[in-house]
C-alpha cells in the first residue's frame, strides 16, 4: 500500500537535504564580517524602534478580525454572484434566499461592531 | 437543495438562530438587559416545548447532514434543560459580579446553537463545526470576570489545551475520510468492511480523544479543576452539564453504532482511571468549586463505564444518568454561586472554600437541606435520581459481562461518598464562624425547585423517563 508513496518520501528526502546542505554550505564557505547595521533587524529600511514584546492596542486586533470577517464574505459571495443567473428559476430564488440570510447574519454583526465603536479609531 | 418542509424538523434550532441574533440587537440598541434575558429564556423554553412535542419524529434531512431520532432528541432535551436551568440563575448572579452584559446571553445562545447541531449531526463535519461553536463560546465564557486574573488564566488555559486537541480531532476525520472517502455518518456504521482497517481505527481513536478532553476523562483532564475553577460559578455549572453533556450526546452514540469492539478494553481502562482518579484527589480538596469539578471528572468515568458495554442498555443508562447528573450537578453549582461572595476589591472569588459551609445548617437550614440533597444524589444514595444514573449504567456493564468493571466502578463510587459527606458534616455538625445570609432571588429559586423536582421525581420514578423517550 505504501509503495506509491515512495517518490514522494524521496521528494521529501532530497528537499530537505537540499536545504540543509545550502544553508550550512554558506555559512561555513562564505565569508563572516559582521556589524551592527547588518545584524540589525530588517524591516524595508526603517529604522527599529524598540522590540516586539510590547502591547498592541487592541484597535489592531479589531481591524484585523473585521478584516478577516469581510474577506471572507467577499469569497463566498462572488462565486454566488457569479453563478446566479446560469440557475433555473426556482433554484435561483432559492440561492437568493441562502445568500440574503448569510448576508443578513454578517450584517448584524457590522451592525453590532458599529454601535459597540470598535471601528472609532481615536 | 434543501426542501422547505425540511425546515419543521429543525424549528428549534431555527429558534435558538433567531433568538441570537435578536439578543445581540437589542443589546446594542436599547441596552435593556432585562428583555435580552426575556428573549433569550423564553427562546429556549419555547425550543426545549417544541422538542418534547416533536420526540417521535426520525429522519435524514439537509443533505443528509442531520439525523434526527429519538435519541437525538432525547439528548437535546436534557441539553435544553441545562441551559435553562442555568440561564434562570444567572441572571442574579451576573448582577452580583457586576457582569450583567448582554453578550453573556448572546455567546449562551451561540453555544446551545454548537451543541444542537453536534447532537443531531449526521456528518463529521457537521460534529467538528457544532463542537468548535460550543468551544469557541466556552473560551469566552470561562473568562467572562474579565478583571479577574483568575477568570482569565482559566480562560487561556482553556483555549490554548482545546485548539490543541481539536488539533487530535480533525486528524481523526482525515483519517477517516482518508480510509473511507466520506464523511456521512450512516456510511460510515454501515460499511463493516471498513472497521478492520488499522488507519480507520488509528482515526477513531483520534476523533474520541478530542471528545475525551471535552469530557474531562483520564489522561486529558487536567484543564478540568483549573477552569471550573476560575470561570464564573455559574458558567462553571453550565460547562459541566450542557458542555459535557452534548459531547457524550455525540459521541457515545457514534462509538456505540461503530461497535468496534477492540475498543472495550481501552474504554474500560481509561474510565476506570478516570474514575479512580476524580474520586481519590477530590478526597483532597479544600475548595467546593474544584471538588465539584473532580466529582466531574468521575461522573465522566461512570459514563464510560456505560460507553464500554457497547449495548442497548448503554444508550439508556447514559440518558438516564445525563438526565440526573444535569439535575444535580447543576443544582450544586447554583447553590455555591448563591453561597459565593465577591472579595472587597472585588478582584477573586470568597467563600468558596470548605470553611465557609462551616454550620451553614444553623446559619440557613434551608440552603444546607438544598445542597444535602444534591449531594446526597452525587454520591449515587437512593432515592435521588443519581444513584438510578449509576444503576442503568452499571447494569448495563454486568449484562455485557464487565463484571470486574463494574465491581471496580461501585468500589470507586463508594470513596466518592466520603468527600460529598465530608461537605455534609461540615455543613451539619460544626459551629458556624460567621453570620452571613445569602439572599435567593425568585428566578434562582425557580432553577432550584425544578432541579430538587427532577432529582426526587426521576429518583422515584425512573421508568417514567423511558416511557416519555421510547427507544428502538
Amino acid at each position: 500500500m505504501l509503495e506509491g508513496y515512495i517518490p514522494i518520501f524521496i521528494i521529501i528526502f532530497i528537499s530537505a537535504a537540499f536545504a540543509f546542505l545550502n544553508i550550512n554550505l554558506s555559512s561555513l564557505l562564505g565569508p563572516n564580517r559582521p556589524n551592527k547595521e547588518k545584524l540589525s533587524t530588517y524591516e524595508s529600511g526603517m529604522e527599529p524602534i524598540g522590540t516586539a514584546h510590547d502591547r498592541f492596542s487592541i484597535k489592531y486586533y479589531m481591524v484585523a478580525v473585521s478584516f478577516i470577517v469581510f474577506d471572507i464574505e467577499v469569497v463566498f459571495l462572488y462565486p454566488w454572484a457569479v453563478s446566479f443567473l446560469n440557475f433555473p428559476k426556482p433554484e435561483m430564488i432559492y440561492s437568493f434566499v441562502i445568500g440574503l440570510i448569510f448576508i443578513v447574519v454578517l450584517a448584524v454583526g457590522l451592525i453590532y461592531e458599529y454601535k459597540k465603536g470598535v471601528l472609532k479609531w481615536d | 437543495m434543501i426542501q422547505l418542509h425540511e425546515l419543521q424538523f429543525i424549528i428549534p434550532l431555527i429558534t435558538i438562530c433567531v433568538a441570537s441574533v435578536l439578543v445581540l440587537i437589542v443589546e446594542v440598541f436599547s441596552r435593556n438587559r432585562e428583555v435580552v434575558f426575556a428573549v433569550t429564556t423564553l427562546s429556549v423554553f419555547v425550543a426545549l416545548i417544541i422538542t418534547i412535542r416533536d420526540i417521535s419524529y426520525s429522519t435524514i434531512i439537509l443533505n443528509n447532514f442531520i439525523n434526527i431520532n429519538n435519541v437525538s432528541s432525547g439528548f437535546n432535551i436534557v441539553v435544553l434543560l441545562s441551559v435553562l436551568l442555568s440561564l434562570l440563575e444567572s441572571r442574579s448572579y451576573l448582577i452580583k459580579k457586576q457582569i450583567n452584559f448582554g453578550e453573556y446571553y448572546a455567546i449562551i445562545l451561540f453555544s446551545l446553537i454548537g451543541m444542537m447541531l453536534m447532537v443531531m449531526a449526521n456528518d463529521l463535519l457537521i460534529v467538528f463545526l457544532g463542537l468548535e461553536m460550543m468551544s469557541i463560546c466556552f473560551y469566552i465564557l470561562a473568562g467572562f470576570m474579565r478583571k479577574r486574573i483568575k477568570s482569565n488564566e482559566s480562560a487561556l488555559k482553556y483555549f490554548l489545551l482545546g485548539a490543541f486537541m481539536t488539533g487530535f480531532l480533525l486528524y481523526g476525520i482525515t483519517l477517516i475520510y482518508g480510509v473511507s472517502g466520506t464523511t456521512n455518518l450512516m456510511v460510515l456504521f454501515s460499511n463493516t468492511l471498513l472497521h478492520q482497517e488499522p488507519l480507520f481505527l488509528i482515526g477513531v481513536g483520534l476523533f474520541l480523544i478530542g471528545f475525551l478532553f471535552k469530557i474531562g476523562a483520564f489522561p486529558f483532564h487536567m484543564w478540568v479543576p483549573d477552569v471550573y475553577d476560575g470561570a464564573p460559578t455559574i458558567v462553571s455549572g453550565f460547562m459541566s452539564t450542557a458542555g459535557k453533556i452534548a459531547a457524550v450526546a455525540t459521541i457515545f452514540p457514534i462509538i456505540l453504532k461503530l461497535n468496534i469492539l477492540d475498543y472495550r478494553i481501552i474504554i474500560s481502562v481509561v474510565s476506570v482511571l478516570t474514575m479512580m482518579f476524580g474520586n481519590i484527589i477530590a478526597l483532597a480538596q479544600t475548595n467546593i468549586k474544584r471538588l465539584l469539578a473532580y466529582s466531574s471528572i468521575a461522573s465522566a468515568g461512570y459514563l464510560l463505564v456505560g460507553l464500554a458495554a457497547f449495548n442497548d442498555m448503554a444508550l439508556r443508562g447514559i440518558l438516564f444518568y445525563t438526565l440526573a447528573y444535569s439535575f444535580m450537578q447543576l443544582g450544586a453549582f447554583i447553590v455555591v454561586g448563591i453561597i459565593e461572595k465577591s472579595s472587597s476589591d472585588n478582584k477573586d472569588f470568597s467563600n468558596i472554600s470548605l470553611d465557609s459551609y462551616k454550620g451553614l445548617a444553623k446559619r440557613n437550614p434551608v440552603l444546607a437541606t438544598i445542597f444535602t440533597l444534591f449531594l446526597f444524589s452525587l454520591a449515587g444514595i437512593p432515592p435521588f435520581a443519581g444513584f438510578w444514573g449509576k444503576y442503568y449504567l452499571f447494569v448495563a456493564a454486568i449484562k455485557a459481562n464487565l463484571i470486574w468493571l463494574s465491581i471496580v466502578a461501585i468500589l470507586l463510587s463508594v470513596i466518592g461518598i466520603y468527600y460529598y459527606l465530608k461537605v455534609i458534616v461540615y455543613m451539619w455538625f460544626t459551629d458556624p464562624e460567621t453570620d452571613e445570609t445569602y439572599i435567593m432571588s425568585p428566578l434562582g429559586t425557580t432553577a432550584i425547585i425544578l432541579s430538587i423536582a427532577g432529582t426526587i421525581f426521576f429518583g422515584l420514578f425512573p421508568e417514567i423517563f423511558f416511557e416519555l423517550i421510547r427507544f428502538y
